[in-house]
This record gives structure tokens, sequence and C-alpha cells, in this order.
């Protein structure tokens, strides 16, 4: 089986659902509410975690193309690992940091269409990080 | 530590710090999930005096190796302290303070335990109808109250100084600022413009100088079945300031679940203004209050990077620094982005 979101998911609701309200009224119940809830939400990110960076990654390439910023000496991530390509995006996101704050200095409407443009990757990549709401077990669950 | 030893090392301060007291036992401690800024427990000691046996019930909060939140105890310990048997506020009564890590392997210090009520999960508020509404009304009573306390003279204006009333939001935005750069994992794009941004449009000087609880929200009280708020917990980030940071914090989506028809999820807008307003004797300011819910926001941020770095360092391995790194970050910068996204002409 290989199927690494679905275990994940199952995993935490056994964790949730199973092993947290037995545990009730001790220190560890907390713990295996909260590491079940984080596995439910770790099932769900492991399928789209590297497109969602490879998206992001391109979104920032191109709005410093736009604003005339060198970034090639950044170079493409070697493969698709996660940490490979968090690598790339954190070297590039310092690169976009820089450009926003020089266009808010500057007074002219196409340095206001680029910085839209970046509050609009903004709205896009964290809405694609945000994780489903958790699913609390009822409160009276035994 | 082990809690046995806990135990018996608790009993042996008690006993040298109660007038009067002796064949001091700890017969129950419990530790209680939540507040990782401390380890919390729940302790029943009793004792012997002159007068008779006594049962008291107590909560210990003792430094842990890292957390959540890097504060000073003492300044905890002196803000409960200023608003202990005030205002009619359900605050526990602090007891001792104790800064030798050598008592308990840490500093730590003793409130009394309040014996009623249960915390709200900020994501279950319907659990509390039909009580929600009169929660809501003491709930923003009590927010007032907090900001109507007296500043001057009180312990915690003995351990922190004073801001001027045009510095409280300079302060605190510089502070939660550098917690982000110095804690942070990766870059902070939508961080550092949300600072950029509240830099360059900072709020009006404080309508008058207050203890600010600074963690006021659903989830840090304890309500009964009968819609009474019991007690006020979790003052690790108390300090003097704006008495629109707490207002602003208390009612961020987070804490809601996103309701946005009523105030903090408990009655609506205008009524909490207006209770907020008679009890704190300020006036409402819609564009203060815009500018410490951004900062809200901020200062959220900064809380889940501190978090997520004691996780990844390997110092506490609680897993709600874990989800605080990422599932309240994540939530916080979208909000953050929607928000100074739509100021910049951004469409999602």
């Amino acid at each position: 089986m290989s199927n690494i979101g679905f275990i994940l998911g199952q995993l935490g609701q056994t964790l949730v659902a199973d092993v947290a309200p037995k545990l009730e009224g001790d220190y560890a119940g907390g713990h295996a509410a909260m590491a079940g809830l984080m596995a439910v939400m770790a099932g769900e990110a492991w399928d789209g975690a590297a497109d969602r960076l490879v998206r992001e990654v391109e979104g920032i390439r191109q709005i410093l193309e736009e604003g005339g910023v060198e970034a090639c000496e950044i170079q493409a991530a070697p493969d698709l690992r996660i940490s490979s390509l968090e690598t790339e995006r954190d070297l590039l996101a310092l690169k976009l940091i820089s450009l926003q704050a020089r266009l808010e200095a500057e007074d002219s409407e196409r340095a206001r269409t680029l910085n839209g443009k970046i509050w609009a990757h903004y709205m896009a990549t964290s809405q694609a990080r945000m994780p489903s709401p958790p699913v609390f077990p009822d409160a009276d669950t035994d | 530590m082990l809690e046995r030893d806990l135990a018996s090392r608790f009993a042996a301060f008690a006993e040298a710090r109660i007038d009067g007291a002796c064949n001091c036992q700890v017969t129950n401690l419990v530790r209680i999930h939540g507040g990782a800024s401390r380890q919390t427990y729940s302790i029943d000691l009793t004792y012997d005096t002159a007068e008779g046996p006594v049962e008291k019930g107590l909560v210990l909060r003792r430094d842990p190796p890292d957390s959540l939140i890097d504060t000073e105890r003492r300044v905890e310990f002196a803000a409960i302290h200023s608003a202990h048997g005030r205002a009619e506020l359900p605050v526990p009564e602090a007891l001792f303070l104790e800064t030798d890590p050598a008592i308990l392997g840490a500093p730590f210090f003793v409130m009394g335990r309040i014996e009623s009520g249960t915390p709200v999960n900020p994501f279950r508020l319907e659990e509390i109808e039909p009580h929600r509404a009169l929660i809501g009304r003491h709930f923003f009573r009590h927010l007032g109250a907090i900001a109507a306390l007296p500043v001057e003279g009180s312990p915690l204006a003995g351990e922190i100084g004073l801001p001027a009333k045009q510095d409280c939001w300079r302060k605190e935005l510089a502070y939660w600022a550098n917690e982000i750069r110095s804690n942070a994992a990766s870059p902070q794009p939508v961080a550092e413009a949300a600072i950029r941004y509240l830099e360059g449009h900072p709020p009006p000087p404080a309508q008058r100088l207050s203890i600010v609880h600074g963690d006021y929200r659903s989830g840090n009280f304890l309500q009964n079945d009968t819609g009474e708020i019991t007690a006020i917990l979790d003052w690790e980030m108390a300090h003097i300031g704006d008495p629109y940071e707490d207002l602003a914090w208390a009612t961020d989506p987070l804490w809601c679940n996103n309701d946005t028809e009523r105030a903090a999820g408990f009655i609506p807008w205008h009524e909490a203004i207006e209770i907020w307003q008679a009890t704190s004797g300020c006036q409402f300011d819609p564009l203060a209050f815009e500018w410490w819910s951004i900062f809200a926001h901020v200062k959220a941020l900064g809380i889940w990077v501190t978090s997520a770095k004691a996780y990844a360092g390997g110092a506490n391995n609680d897993p709600i620094l874990a989800w605080s790194g990422w599932f309240t970050h994540a939530a916080h910068e979208l909000m953050l982005a929607m928000r100074l996204g739509a100021k910049h002409g951004a469409v999602a």
C-alpha cells in the first residue's frame, strides 16, 4: 500500500476518534488529539505539496522578471524533493521582499500595478497553503 | 523530573512558604494540557495548622525548556496580582513566585485554583449554546474592565516600564517584527509587507495606558454551565499598552472560526463595542481598531514562527507547537494577504 495521503488521514482519524478519547483526563490525551489532527492535515498536504511549491517558484520568477530583478544565479531545484523546492522558493522570496519594498517607495503606476500582482501572488499562495479546518471529535465522544 | 518527585519537592516548598503549615502533602498532581508557554499542573495540597487540617487546590506554572512565548514569569505573576480581586474580574490569586531553578528544576509560580468551569474550543463555539450570548457579554465586560484597571502603582507597573501613549504601537510592532525576523525558519514576505504597511500607517496615540492581557480570547477563559466566566487565564503576554491591542486580539477571526457576524463569535459587533466602551471608558475608533486588528495578525505570526522554532529545535516536543507553526501560521498569513491585498487592488 503506497497511498501515503490516505494512510496519514486514517492514522489521524484513529488517533482523534479512537485513541484520544480513551486518554481523556491524561496529559497524553491532548498530545494524541493534536497528533491526530496534524496527521490528517499532513495526509491532505502530502499529495499537493510539490505542485504547490512549483507554482510558487514559477510565480515569483515571473514577478521578479517583470520587476527587472536578476534571479538567474538562483538555480532551479535539481529535483522535485520538497526540501529542494523549498530552498529555491526561499531564495527567490528574499528577492521578492526586496523588490516589493522598492516598489512601495516608488510613485508610479507601473510600481503600483506590479505591487498589486505581488499581493495577488500572496493571496493565491496563502490560500493554497491553508489546510482544511480541523474536525474535532464530538465533545461527548467516549 | 518525575511527577512523584515533583510532588514531594513541591510539598516541601509549600511547607516552607505557608505560615504555620506542617505535614504538607500533595495528594494529587495532574499536568494540564494546553498552555504550552508554561508547564501547568493542577495540585491538591493538604496540610495541618494550629486551627486544623486544610485542603487547598493550586495551579503550578513552571517554565519549560522552550515554549510558545518567551516571557518572564515574574511579569505574568505581577499581571495576575494586578487584576486579582479588582472590578469583579475572575482572576486566580497569585500566591508564590520562585525564581530559583534548584527548587523544582525551573523557575515557577503558584496560583490559587478556580474550581469550576471549562475552557471553550475556538473551533467549536456552538458547544456553549444556549449561553453563547451571555458569555459574550461577560467576555466584553471583563475585557473592558481589564482596560480600565489602574496602571500606575500596579504590581505590573513595578516590573515593567510605562510606554508613552504615542509609542505603544511602535514598541509592540518592533517587538513582534523582531520575533518574526529572529525566529522564522524561512523568509516571510507577507509578514514583512504587513510590517511595512503598519509602520507606514500608524494608529492614533493610545486613548489611555492600560494593562493589556495580551492573549485574551476564547480558549483562555473558563466558563460554567450557567454562562458565567469563572476564570481568566494565561497572562503570560501581559504588558502595559494600548487597550485596542486586547480588543483586536480578542476579536481576531482565528478565535471564533472566522465568524464575521458576531464579535469574537459571541454577540453582535455593536453590542460588544457598546459594552467595551462602557466598561473601559474608551471611545471606539474604527481607524485605531483597523490598525490593531492587522497588527494582531502580525503578532500572531510572531508567536507561530517562535513556536515552530521551538518544536523544530527539539527543545519542546508538545504537538501544539507544531500545530501553531503550521495551521495557525497559515491562517494568519492568509488573513493578512486577503486584507492587505484588497487594499492594493489585488483580486484573489
